[in-house]
């Protein structure tokens, strides 16, 4: 309700000029905004998942489950849900109400990102380590687990060559997703192919080579008509997604805009798309740097900086031109937003801001002078208008009254505190307390201590 | 009748006085419909222990409490204004809409409550509505049972007076502001405070509001500052510089993304929550200082309340004050009331220092109803949320009350038949001939049995810090 009161100029912008502050807990290594855009989900390398309160900039909420690094987060469309995967091999679904787990699954590998159906938060799809996708369904009582095929669709007349058969069964999939209505699921593989499959009979009706190198990241707009694509051949692309309900021979997809750097070839990280979908983010490999570029020409508007070190996620808040994204060495959350400028004019209701001098032409009764009585008078004769208090103007598919709100913990104790490791020397960091936190394991990785099997894993998931 | 219609009178009425029709020359033009005229009863007061006069609670700063202070110009204001209402019927009575239906409101005493030892500052309806929750300059909040009165808690733990409370959205947590310069947070359920006040504020606390999602809270102290707190945190998250005099009331509008502050400075400002900047100040050309603020329910205007004697109803976006509610008396203390609704139409609701209250209909700017009960100034109103349409009052008597809107078969003073007809609405209380109210004694017992009052230190502060009355050192800068 503050937009008739905000400055057209500041409304006007659509994406993020400066940074404008931090967030920690922890070494955040997963980020993912809500749809409401009030909470911010991160997940830490220690397991924990952490949920932050966008207004406050505070911890909203902790949720404990996981023993390794966070690898996804999926929120609900209600908000009250979360899904979480790690690689600890489990994915949870998380009840924000009192925090508890709903549903734990354990797969055979460790999973790389897991995606909520946007309707039915008892529904995902898993993209697992070396091992093919998985659609699971616990609606029922017991919780099934359908395997999803890697290997793209082919043409029934044509003959299978032995190489291709061969290739078929090295294809793994590494990321997919829910389009917008939940009956398909779009997934990216290792060879650069894109799989569409119906959700219903879990069968791939369309594949399409997109890009040469692996397929890392998918991400659907918020409308759920374009998505943009990061690949391992160092060029984002975005696409339009087509009608998925007519007959799947007639589906074309076709590359809208390639983002790449020419000059430097940086590879990236992760992608996002804005609020709108107008404009595509992310974040580069080896680089301090945010690059944005806008959809309508294709065209890089903005190459965010501000800090010393490498970005891991990059989020885009789904209203705000707010970027946030997670540093790679530290684990702390940049935020970059806009910093609004005070109106002068809004502390002192008689003044107005004038670009330059006026010439002021007073109004011929302005000096006059009126009997106190007369101006009261006036003044409340003039109070005809028929004003409304109550009727409140319903907000674009918000239903407010039956969302879902997170209870706000009012006796969180956060033991662990702002900062969990001392420095003790110049680059030498020693737990608080010795005893604490024994229980997460990947604990040793983020101390960088000689502990080599845990890192060798954290390593290989970076790279995929 | 005598409980409609005194729409402009401003001048201050003897409390319980038994008006007759007609019974000033300068009364002004009847606007309410005339069906109500068979209606002539008045209100016997219920019979009060003699205990108030002790809390000056809520005196604001422009005045000290003396004789003479009645001549300065707010009171003038007021005066001048109204008789000049009365002196002219208004010619441009705005044409009422044929499906306009003129606002008719019936309220009667239900219950007094009794217990607090000194004035009742604030009265608030919890959010579910089934709660009433009362501040006095005695230091402690009392809960109390919306339905029937009864007593829940008594809050203790604050070292002097307090003078503003809050719901959180889920009805469970109390925020209380006393002059003990800290906030509290209070468990609903056990009545205990959380460990650890919200401390910050150089002066007194004065106003408090929560923020819809029950995540934050805006403060607003006689240190000049608002400020607003992450409540999970339990830390300052950020301050508005805002006034340059005593902060008197702050809200937060139903979405959180702003909040509004008042100040004796006579400016009510709009801030956003989410950067902290100022969006808008409001100021009324007489300058009058703003004791009390709030958004309307639907968040579209401020309702602003002045010590010149009138409620001002702003369009914060435009910056024009859209409506001017006039015909009660406050000139010194810092008086707070609600919006709420009556059939189809809204209302405002106000105490007086005269120790009425009133209902205006928002629209026409008309009285729609006068109610007496309290003996001394109303300080608070509060409506309730949901249908019910109950109305909490709390005064400087240190008595709390509870009104309902009877309806249209109330009219007759006879009461036999509408002594049956409350029993059978109201089963669970019963109902003296009178219609004076239950009073509600319980809480006094509980207070004086399970009080340890020798445990607060109340004698360190001094005794006119507990009454909230104003230094007068605050005024003169």
């Amino acid at each position: 309700m503050n937009l008739a009161l905000s400055d057209p100029f500041v409304l006007a912008q659509d994406y993020p000029e400066s940074s404008t502050g931090s967030l920690r807990s922890g070494h955040a290594c997963a980020l993912r905004f809500n749809h409401k855009g009030d909470f911010l989900a991160a997940g830490r390398a220690d397991g924990v998942v952490v949920i932050f309160d966008v207004e406050t900039q505070g911890v909203a909420c902790k949720l404990k489950g996981h023993t390794r690094q966070i690898q996804s987060l999926s929120w609900s469309r209600c908000g009250r849900y979360l899904l979480t995967s790690s690689q600890d091999w489990k994915c949870i679904v998380w009840d924000l109400q009192d925090a508890s787990i709903l549903q734990s699954v354990r797969f055979e590998a460790a999973v790389y990102i897991a995606e909520l159906h946007p309707w039915n938060h008892l529904m995902f799809t898993v993209s697992l380590f070396e091992e093919q996708p998985i659609l699971v369904d616990a609606t029922e009582l017991l919780t099934a687990k359908y395997n999803l095929s890697s290997a793209p669709k082919r043409d029934p007349e044509e003959k299978l060559t032995e190489k291709q058969a061969a290739a078929d069964l090295k294809q793994t999939t590494t990321v997919s997703i829910f389009t917008a209505t939940g009956e398909h699921i779009v997934a990216g593989t290792n060879k650069g192919w894109l799989n569409i499959i119906d959700v219903r009979t879990r069968t791939t009706i369309y594949s399409t080579k997109i890009c040469a190198g692996v397929v890392i990241f998918l991400r659907l707009t918020s409308s759920g008509r374009d998505i943009v694509i990061n690949s391992s051949d160092r060029i984002i692309r975005t696409i339009q997604l087509p009608n998925l309900k007519v007959d799947p021979d007639t589906i074309v997809i076709e590359v809208e805009h390639k983002f790449q750097d020419v000059v430097n070839k940086l590879s990236w990280n992760h992608v996002a798309f804005s609020s709108t979908g107008d404009y595509v983010t992310a974040s580069t490999y080896n680089n301090h740097d945010i690059y944005i570029w806008e959809r309508t020409h294709g065209s890089l508007v903005r190459i965010l900086e501000g800090t010393k070190e490498e970005h891991g996620v990059v989020e885009w808040h789904p209203h705000r031109p707010m970027i946030v994204a997670c540093g790679l060495e530290s684990g702390r959350i940049h935020i970059w937003s806009i910093v609004p400028q005070q109106r002068w004019s809004a502390l002192a209701p008689d003044f107005v801001e004038v670009e330059e001098n006026v010439e002021y032409i007073e109004r011929e009764d302005e000096f006059d002078i009126h009997p106190q009585e007369e101006i009261h008078k006036r003044r409340l004769d003039l109070e005809d208008d028929n004003v409304d208090v109550f009727t409140v103007e319903p907000i674009k598919d918000l239903d407010e009254e039956n969302s879902f709100r997170m209870p706000v913990q009012l006796d969180l104790q956060d033991s662990e505190g702002e900062e969990e490791f001392v420095t003790i020397g110049r680059g030498e960091m020693r737990r608080k307390s010795p005893t604490a936190g024994r229980e997460y394991m990947l604990d040793s990785e983020v101390i960088g201590s000689a502990d080599e099997e845990p890192k060798k894993t954290g390593k290989k998931y970076r790279k995929r | 009748m005598s409980d409609y219609d005194d729409s402009a009178d401003g001048t201050p009425a003897p409390p319980r006085r038994r008006r007759l029709y007609g019974d000033s020359e300068n009364s002004t033009p009847r606007y309410s419909s005339p069906d109500e005229a068979g209606e002539s009863r008045s209100y016997r007061s219920s019979k009060l222990s003699n205990r108030h006069g002790s809390a000056d609670r809520r005196q604001s700063c422009d005045s000290d409490n003396s004789e003479e202070e009645r001549d300065k110009p707010y009171h003038g204001h007021s005066r001048s204004r109204s008789s000049s209402r009365a002196d002219t019927p208004r010619s441009s009575h705005p044409p009422t809409p044929p499906a306009y239906k003129p606002l008719k409101l019936n309220y009667k005493q239900k219950y007094v409550l009794k217990g607090h030892r000194k004035g009742v500052a604030q009265v608030r309806f919890s959010p579910d509505g089934r709660w009433i929750a009362s501040c006095s300059a005695d230091g402690t909040i009392k809960i109390w049972d919306a339905t029937n009165g009864k007593h829940m808690r008594t809050l203790e733990g604050h070292l002097a007076g307090v003078s503003t409370i809050s719901w959180s959205p889920d009805s469970n947590t109390i925020a209380s502001g006393s002059d003990d310069k800290a906030i509290r947070l209070w468990h609903r359920a056990t009545g205990k405070p959380y460990p650890v006040p919200l401390l910050g504020h150089h002066n007194y606390v004065y106003s408090l509001a929560f923020s819809p999602k029950g995540n934050m809270l805006v403060s607003g102290s006689y240190d000049e500052a608002v400020f607003l707190w992450d409540l999970r945190a339990r830390g300052q998250m950020r301050s508005l510089p805002a006034h340059s005099d005593p902060v008197g009331g702050v809200d937060f509008i139903r979405d959180g993304t702003l909040v509004c502050s008042c100040s004796t400075d006579g400016l009510v400002r709009v801030w956003d929550t989410a950067t902290g900047q100022c969006l808008r100040t409001l100021v009324h050309e007489d300058n009058a200082p703003v004791t009390q603020v709030r958004f309307s329910p639907n968040g579209r205007y401020i309702l602003a309340f002045t010590l010149d004697s009138c409620i001002r109803l702003w369009d914060y976006v435009s910056g024009h004050c859209k409506k001017t509610y006039q015909g009660h008396v406050n000139t010194k203390y810092s008086l707070g009331g609600a919006f709420g609704v009556g059939g189809t139409e809204g209302f405002i609701v106000s105490g007086s220092e005269d120790g009425d209250i009133l209902f205006w209909d928002v629209q026409n700017k008309n009285v729609a109803q006068r109610v007496s009960g309290h003996e001394g100034v109303v300080c608070w109103v509060d409506t309730c949320p949901g249908p019910t349409g109950t109305i909490a009052s709390g005064g400087l008597d240190g008595t709390v009350r509870i009104w309902v809107d009877v309806g249209d078969e109330e009219t007759t003073a006879n009461s036999q038949q509408q002594d049956e007809r409350m029993g059978d609405e109201y089963p669970q209380e019963d109902v003296d001939n009178s219609m004076d109210g239950v009073e509600v004694e319980n809480g006094a017992n509980c207070f004086a049995e399970d009080t340890p009052r020798d445990n607060m230190s109340v004698d360190s502060t001094p005794e006119r810090d507990a009454t909230g009355q104003i230094p007068d050192k605050s005024m003169e800068h």
